[in-house]
């Protein structure tokens, strides 16, 4: 297991390097003028002088790269839309990321895989059905309009919950619930696949002819055995969350990093929006680290794999 | 003594009705958070925030009228060239420094000097400042500036604590994180991205404020916001699409308030490319517009007929009568031109105006109907920002649509970067490469004209020149600001350069 944790701890270095260049070179090769957009509509050539010349901005992008990381090691990065330390900026957001994909993920668990066992156990009857409806509901539910039916729901009419913001615990349930449900869907299917093919192995069906109890071979052997594939999405989708719930983000005005990236990259801002995925992408792969590490837990067959 | 106790009851009743109540916190929802809380670098919402924490010598009222704040009253030279200022008595920062004239020169000078994004407010015109005594100063300029006082009122003139200042110097980040101004509200919190937390300045010099704090935060969705309007989860919110205006205004306990901004919509023509150096092509265009129509509706009543580079209530506006839709005379002039099937690429952004890219459409499809083909280039905003003014040596546009606010609500910020000859990319905004010496002219006279009446005379010229004679832009209009709040908040003031004032409020 320490050497799958330092090999891939290892791999961080060439992600870094590699996303940062790509992010460097993608940012650079979009049109538009980081000094013209902070200067504003009404600036004058000094003032647009002003600002590249304190940025660095005329200086070829060669230099321009290794400035970059030449900050990022001594810590003074800054942003080019706020002149502040481009870490103060970043770093809260994705706190406030983590917050949300975490309670998301935890939604999604709770409510997918319990369902997804039940429609497993009764396929093909009605549970199954109903619970198929929510599946689809699930998948094909935009995460932005369920929000905003919920908000209407529960903000205006019910009175109960904040519409968005980020005041309090109460603030962060609809946006989890919403971002949950939608990959909820995908939880369900798993678990409902994952477990009628294990239901239909032969050492389920010993069990069964010696008399185990359903209950028992359902939770305890058989949900074991189908944990593997449904652990591995949830790590996905966790992952996906960290970048990809800007929707979610910016419906419920929740303070987000994704929601930062994208107004950063509007913005023209190099520095946040670099700093900003490469914070996304080595987190990725510290997600992915820590699901194989929880397979290996689980089914110490699989760490066997990895050894060859 | 029945008559007596009623005349007092009556007097009590009264006094009750014109009073105002202290306490209560306001919530504030806006679309996107400060950028910095450093007077010199503000955007929008930044500024909105500021305005509560800093004042400025002047500032403007809801009619773009001078009034003054920190000043107790000024003086301009017969040469237009000087200011003298006397400060308002026993004012104080809310670091405990006092409010007296070296302060007020250090805060104007570091705007300029820190090289702050609008340095150019002041850098052009202050020659120098000059400390008489404890409460006196004087404003020396590069050119006579009857259009100064205005620029004074912008936010690049709020005053900070020289305490502030030599604290934190040239890292505008922090000092843009640390405000220290003379306002009636000081900054408690700010959790970037949520929220600005506003708290009452128990020390304020003046009336007020009747609010315990003011809490501005950030809901960047449309819909999200007017939701927290209509469940009470906020007091006010500004620009409202227009879309949900009438929800709103059917929503018992809110007022919707529609002011008129600055921001005048126009088409702007290339004259280095043929034939839109030929003013007829650019007047017939002008007539092939109906504004009126699109005002009506695609803009939803949020936009009205513009006849001016300036809106009516900038400073100087004079109402030239423009060009009223006439397909017909647009035909006339096109083929007088000898450009009866023209073609030509009109670039617009999408998403960055009031329904842009919608109008823009709308526009091709009127010019379609004289015969002129109109190939529309939606671009994103930073992508367009340098397609217009930051390829001077090779421009690729033809015509293209955008808009223009004067921070300062004068004419001559409106006039001097768009239409003077020495402005021509990468100087200044005038990417239309129009140059005409008599205009210039006018400019400097405007600037340099002491009294209103002659220096609105002036104006009144230069307008005529820029519509009805060389007709450099095609005029569109100008458009209104949308500001819903709750009924119970009283004293919001809409400002037309697009700044909602709630330092005054109080809630009913």
């Amino acid at each position: 297991m320490k050497r799958i944790i330092l090999r891939r701890i290892f791999l961080l270095i060439p992600v870094i390097i590699g996303v940062s260049i790509l992010i460097f070179v993608l940012m650079h090769m979009i049109p538009g003028d980081p000094a013209r957009l902070l200067a504003g509509e009404n600036a004058t050539y000094e003032d647009i002088q002003n600002i590249r010349e304190k940025y660095g901005l005329n200086e070829p992008l060669i230099n321009q790269y290794f400035l970059f990381f030449k900050n990022v090691f001594t810590g003074s990065l800054i942003s080019l839309k706020t002149e502040m330390n481009v870490f103060d900026e970043i770093i809260p957001r994705f706190l406030n990321t983590l917050q949300l994909s975490f309670f998301a993920i935890a939604f999604a668990t709770l409510f997918g895989i319990p369902l997804g066992i039940i429609a497993a156990v009764n396929e093909g009857k009605i549970f199954d059905k109903i619970i198929s409806g929510i599946y689809f509901f699930g998948v094909s539910m935009p995460v932005f309009w369920l929000g905003i039916l919920l908000m209407l729901f529960f903000s205006v009419y019910l009175n109960v919950l904040p519409a968005g913001g980020k005041m309090g615990f109460e603030s962060i349930i609809l946006p989890s619930v919403s971002l949950g449900f939608i990959i909820s869907g995908t939880v369900i299917k798993m678990t409902r696949t994952s477990m009628i093919t294990v239901l239909k192995e032969e050492h389920i069906r010993t069990m069964k002819a010696y008399g185990v109890k359903k209950r028992k071979i359902v939770y305890k052997y058989a949900l074991k055995n189908a944990l593997a594939p449904i652990i591995t999405i949830l790590g996905l989708e966790f992952g996906y969350t960290l970048g990809g719930a800007i929707l979610t983000e910016k419906v419920f005005g929740w303070p987000g990093l994704g929601r930062l990236i994208v107004d950063s990259i509007y913005y023209r801002d190099y520095p946040v929006v670099q700093v900003g995925i490469m914070v996304i992408a080595v987190s990725f792969v510290l997600v992915n680290l820590i699901v194989d590490i929880l397979q290996i837990i689980i089914n110490p067959r699989i760490a066997v794999g990895e050894n060859v | 003594m029945k008559k007596s106790m009623l005349f007092i009851l009556i007097f009590f009743c009264s006094v009750l009705a014109f009073s105002v109540n202290y306490g209560g916190d306001l919530i504030y929802v806006m679309g996107t958070d400060a950028v910095t809380l450093f007077p010199g670098n503000t955007d929008n919402p930044s500024e909105m925030v500021c305005r509560n924490i800093f004042e400025g010598l002047v500032e403007f009222d809801s009619n773009m009228k001078i009034h003054p704040v920190l000043a107790k009253s000024w003086e301009l030279s017969e040469d237009g060239k000087e200011y003298t200022f006397h400060l308002k008595e026993n004012i104080k920062f809310h670091d405990g420094a006092p409010l007296n004239s070296r302060a007020v020169k250090k805060s104007l000078e570091f705007i300029i000097d820190s090289k702050s994004r609008k340095a150019s407010i002041f850098s052009p015109f202050i020659e120098s400042i000059e400390v008489i005594d404890e409460l006196t100063f004087k404003i020396k300029l590069t050119i006579p500036g009857g259009f100064f006082i205005n620029n004074l009122a912008h936010s690049a003139g709020l005053i900070m604590s020289p305490n502030s200042i030599d604290e934190y110097g040239y890292d505008l980040g922090e000092l843009g994180k640390h405000p220290v101004g003379t306002g009636p509200f000081s900054l408690e919190e700010w959790k970037r991205a949520e929220r600005i937390t506003l708290v009452k300045n128990e020390d304020y010099w003046g009336e007020g404020p009747y609010l315990d704090s003011v809490i501005y935060n950030v809901i960047p969705e449309d819909i999200t916001r007017v939701i927290q309007l209509q469940s009470g989860d906020a007091d006010i919110t500004s620009r409202v699409p227009p879309i949900m205006i009438d929800r709103l205004e059917s929503t018992s306990g809110l007022t919707v308030d529609i002011v008129p901004s600055l921001r005048v919509m126009y088409l702007g023509f290339n004259f280095d490319k043929p034939p839109f150096d030929d003013d007829r092509v650019r007047k017939a265009i002008n007539y092939a517009i109906d504004k009126e129509k699109i005002c009506e509706v695609i803009l939803r009543g949020m936009g009205n007929f513009s006849d001016s580079p300036l809106a009516p209530l900038t400073v100087g506006y004079y109402p030239t009568g423009g060009f009223p839709y006439d397909p017909q005379k647009a035909k006339e002039l096109l083929k007088e031109a000898g450009q009866e099937d023209l073609t030509f690429e009109l670039s617009c952004p999408r998403g960055r105006y009031l329904q842009d890219y919608e109008s823009v459409l709308a526009i091709q499809g009127m010019l379609a109907e004289v015969g002129i083909t109109a190939n529309v280039r939606p671009m994103e905003w930073a992508d367009y920002m340098s397609y217009l003014y930051g390829s001077a040596d090779d421009p690729r546009y033809e015509v293209f649509f955008v808009g223009w606010s004067p921070s300062t609500g004068d004419a001559d910020w409106v006039l001097r970067p768009n239409f003077y000859s020495d402005n021509i990319i990468p100087y200044g905004d005038n990417n239309f490469f129009y140059r005409n010496e008599k205009l210039d002219g006018l400019i400097d006279e405007g600037a340099a004209e002491v009294d209103y009446d002659k220096r609105m005379e002036i104006y009144k010229e230069a307008q005529e020149i820029l519509v009805l004679e060389d007709t450099v832009w095609g005029y569109l209009w100008y458009l209104n600001q949308v500001v819903a709040y709750k009924d119970s908040l009283m004293g919001v003031e809409v400002l037309p350069t697009e700044i909602v004032i709630v330092k005054n409020c109080w809630f009913e």
